[in-house]
């Protein structure tokens, strides 16, 4: 893999104007170097493991030569197919249920009148602080078939014994999963709303066309690229998700790819199976990464230049109370009301008895605090690593994004692949992959904060590189031609201009990846050593053992420390990146 | 006032035990010996399944007490989660745990096997209640480290005691519809001995008709143990000491039933791992875990103590005074995935 970068290296110098062959010793300039350390980073995040993972696939497991018997083991059984096509039915209809909430969000949140908008706003970005599996445990308080509250008000209301919703089903399957991702299609699709000027939408108002009419034709598809990339990360956030299946799809028996991988990953160990039954998920990114590229390719959508524009909000009269409730809808939904009954339960004796003084203690957050074995140091450690791999992350993405965007190497097109392929890999597969590169002697790293902290910058490298892509995207080369006219280099134009431009987007890019790695559980579940575990690990465990109070209250706790972090994060930045003008 | 000195007078004898406790844990020379080495090595990594956190820490914080300078961290899961992670850091050369504790003895023999585990005999073992003693391997590559029966647990204020189900065929009866929950055996080592035993009683007929009542399917046996207590669920397969806790210390509205076909008797054994980081350290936790702490500690915990003298807390029914079955180690590391696979056919998941 070097020699791929190697080649790199060298063709970088063919983007210099003249073309002759340039002495060896002249290719080792600053610039190159930095590439070539960027290559070198890509291949240690990623390509060593995924690697590692992709021979093994290929492994016998006893002699360790060729075969093919992985795959046959991995597809060879009707359940582990059912599992595949499952996943893939849940990741679509995750989906269309994103996008369902995210997107009419996001219209009315940037481009309408109506009313509470901030409010919403910040509910949106609550669902994305409260961890997936936090979600789900909110509402299997609410949908559990006997005990959840919905159904106990239902069944009060109405003498029936059957439970009115069930949250172990394939439907609160995709709810849990759905509210847990589609802050990132609202944020992707703001945005894009947010950079489109007006004039193309006063053309069509100047040409006949009405207001739903210019949103059709004119707005939506300005924000198409959008929204299929947010639908894209959206699917591929979906299939790989580790918490909300653990909790919900083994009680529903609705079995997924990430179940069936911990059925691979348990006694007795056939790495190479698991390996081999991820393979075709990478082949799934690709493919429809391709795909995204297709659809794109065919149209310009540079409508976004150095240059400012007016952009005018749409009235909406009386429809904007219509838009307003479902708004609050899907708040309540995804946050209001499991947030609600988490606290509730954090404070309760018993979660069952519902409220009352009598019910009412601290010793929840007393126990989580200051007796369980693990919570409060799993606390500072899910904080610190979150700050450190979104730092990381960021940085690396942004000279990623900028090199793929200027085409400033050949291939960069595998540049993109390679920054946004962990996203596909499924958190415990990732695991494994550095487990099998870095754990071991000589790199020896289990046990230690760094495997996790390398292992969550590749997991969210494919966050940190889509939101520096789209921020690079944005800006038009003019500014840094400028720069290089005047004799600057490339990493001039990104220390002076681009990185400064693009201070917001990287900095909402920094909280994207802050949030859900220090709640990361996919990963971190199987590199936690003994004294180096994250919250997310120990609630799964507390939901184990079925402690739902005291899980509530670590959850609570977390989630109080990211919403500080975040405050200081928008206080230090100087801007809040999501309460954009309004 | 009257209600302080009704507590006072809890207190008294409380601390006569103390006191009594504290001199009959005089530090013998051997003891002595190994704190001293194991203060050196500084701490002590206890890999466990057989208890729940909030058990295991209390255990490490009475070990931390009496051994002060010896740090004890616990590393809790379920058991089969556990076992793989061990699987895996022996593979790795890079073994972190020094102690590991199990409901699933046949996880032991398969470490012996493999020469993973360290031959001891802690001093304490002759202070041991006997049958538990012979329980552990003929070799002390591991010991009884605790034993707590599955049983059947029901919640009262939604079955009545004439209601409940006798033995576990009945988890069968259509009756319980949508109402009984189980662990898997795949996650949990002792459904895993489970599974077995009811296909040795009654035929995978069993697990097919359970199917049929839809029950909810836990990782653990306390999570089913909760479902019950919440009411999510009404009849469960859980672990007695937890029922009889919370039932009487918590007032919880949760029941047993000592199933006529069997309490499954599943030992739980805790060995010291060959290469074990804090050897030392190892040696004194292992002995510890037979020591006469522990033993009021489970006590007062209704589990069965493991040192002969101790009485059990009220409440509790002597071992011998209900059916119980066990599953033979080497037998049950024979049965096992065969059990697991199929449970993952019938119940797809």
């Amino acid at each position: 893999m070097t020699s791929v970068s190697d080649t790199d290296a060298m063709s970088w110098s063919k983007d210099e104007p003249a073309k002759v062959r340039v002495p060896w010793h002249q290719r080792l300039q600053p610039a190159n170097l930095l590439w070539l350390f960027l290559a070198g980073i890509l291949v240690v995040l990623i390509i060593a493991p995924m690697w590692t993972l992709v021979v093994s696939s290929f492994t016998d497991a006893k002699t360790g030569g060729w075969t093919l018997h992985n795959y046959v083991e991995a597809y060879g059984k009707e359940r582990h197919i059912t599992a595949l096509t499952n996943t893939l039915k849940m990741g679509a209809a995750v989906v269309v249920l994103k996008l369902l909430f995210g997107v009419p969000l996001a219209w009315a949140c940037t481009r309408t009148d109506m009313p509470g908008r901030n409010f919403v706003r910040y509910s949106v970005f609550g669902a994305f602080i409260m961890p997936p599996y936090l979600a789900g445990v909110g509402w299997i308080l609410l949908a559990g078939p006997n005990t959840g509250w919905i159904n106990k008000i239902w069944h009060s209301l109405t003498g029936a014994t059957e439970p009115l919703v069930n949250v172990f089903s394939f439907g609160g399957l995709v709810l849990v999963t759905a509210i847990g991702g589609f802050f990132l299609v609202f944020v992707l699709v703001s945005s894009a709303f947010e950079m489109i000027n007006s004039e193309m939408e006063d053309a069509a108002n100047i040409l006949g066309a009405g207001p739903f009419k210019t949103a059709m034709k004119v707005t939506f598809p300005l924000v198409m690229p959008a929204i299929i990339g947010a639908a894209l990360l959206s699917f591929l956030g979906a299939i790989a998700l580790y918490g909300v299946p653990a909790l919900i799809s083994i009680p529903a028996r609705y079995p997924v790819v990430v179940i069936q991988l911990t059925e691979f990953f348990s006694f007795p160990l056939r790495l190479e199976v698991a390996a081999a039954y991820s393979i075709p998920l990478l082949l799934i990114t690709a493919a429809l990464l391709g795909l995204q590229k297709l659809i794109l390719r065919r149209k310009g959508y540079v409508a976004v230049s150095g240059k400012g524009g007016e952009r005018r909000i749409v009235k909406l009269g009386r429809w904007r109370w219509v838009l307003f409730a479902y708004c609050m809808i899907v708040v309540s939904l995804a946050v209001i009301m499991p947030l609600f009954v988490l606290l509730l339960a954090a404070f309760s004796q018993s979660w069952t008895t519902g409220f009352s003084l009598d019910n009412f203690t601290l010793s929840n957050f007393h126990y989580v605090l200051f007796e369980h074995s693990s919570s409060q140091k799993a606390l500072i450690g899910s904080v610190g690593l979150g700050i450190a791999a979104a730092t990381v992350a960021i940085v690396l993405a942004l000279f990623i994004a900028y090199i793929v965007q200027r085409k400033l190497l050949p291939f960069s097109g595998v540049l993109a692949f390679l920054a946004v392929s962990p996203y596909v890999v499924p958190g415990i597969v990732l695991a494994i992959g550095f487990y099998a590169a870095y754990a071991l002697p000589p790199v020896a790293l289990y046990g230690t904060y760094m495997i996790l902290a390398l292992a969550f910058i590749t997991r969210f490298l494919p966050i940190a590189f889509t939101t520096s892509s789209a921020g690079v995207r944005s800006i038009h080369p003019e500014m840094e031609e400028a720069v290089r006219i005047l004799g600057g280099g490339r990493t001039t134009a990104i220390r002076h201009v681009v990185g400064p431009l693009l201070k917001r987007t990287l900095a909402g890019g920094w909280l994207l990846i802050f949030v859900p790695a220090a709640q990361e559980l996919s990963t971190a579940i199987f590199l936690v050593g003994p004294t180096t575990r994250v919250v997310s690990v120990v609630l799964l465990d507390l939901s184990e053992e079925g402690e739902l109070e005291k899980l509530a209250a670590l959850g609570s706790l977390l989630l109080i420390i990211i919403v500080a972090v975040v405050a200081l994060g928008m206080r230090y930045l100087g801007r809040d990146f999501m309460l954009r003008r309004s | 006032m009257k209600h302080v000195f009704a507590h006072m007078a809890g207190i008294i004898p409380a601390l006569m035990l103390a006191a009594g406790l504290a001199g009959a844990a005089e530090m013998t020379d051997s003891e002595k010996q190994l704190y001293e080495a194991a203060k050196k090595e500084g701490s002590v990594t206890w890999y466990v399944s057989q208890t729940t956190t909030e058990f295991a820490d209390g255990m490490c914080n009475l070990f931390e007490k009496r051994y002060s300078g010896v740090e004890c961290n616990v590393v809790r899961a379920s058991g089969q989660v556990i076992f793989q992670r061990l699987v895996q850091e022996l593979q790795a050369s890079a073994v972190q745990g020094d102690v590991m504790s199990t409901n699933d003895d046949g996880q032991m023999l398969q470490l012996k096997e493999q020469g993973a585990l360290a031959q001891y005999a802690p001093e304490n073992l002759k202070d041991m209640v006997p049958v538990l003693r012979d329980m552990a391997d003929k070799e002390n590559y591991w010991i009884t480290s605790g034993v707590s029966p599955l049983v059947i647990a029901y919640n009262t204020k939604l079955v009545t005691e004439a209601e409940a189900p006798k033995n576990w065929s009945d988890f069968t009866d259509p009756k319980w519809k949508g109402q009984v929950a189980i662990g898997h055996p795949s996650f949990s080592g002792s459904v895993g001995l489970w599974t077995i035993l009811m296909n040795d009683l009654y035929g995978w007929d069993f697990f097919e008709k359970l199917e049929k009542n839809a029950p909810q399917i836990g990782r653990s046996v306390a999570d089913g143990h909760n479902l019950v207590v919440s009411g999510e669920r009404k009849v469960a397969l859980a672990p007695l000491p937890l029922i009889l806790s919370d039932s009487i210390l918590k007032k919880a509205p949760i029941a047993v039933v000592y199933p006529t076909d069997g309490a499954l008797l599943p030992p739980s054994a805790t060995a010291i791992m060959k290469d074990a980081p804090h050897p030392n350290a190892a040696r004194l936790f292992e002995n510890f875990l037979l020591g006469p702490e522990i033993a009021e500690y489970f006590a007062k915990d209704y589990r069965y103590p493991l040192r002969a003298g101790v009485p059990l807390a009220e409440g509790m029914r002597p071992l011998d005074s209900y059916t119980t079955k066990s599953v033979e180690t080497s037998e049950g590391i024979k049965k096992l995935p065969e059990i697991q696979e199929k449970f993952r056919d019938t119940f797809g998941i």
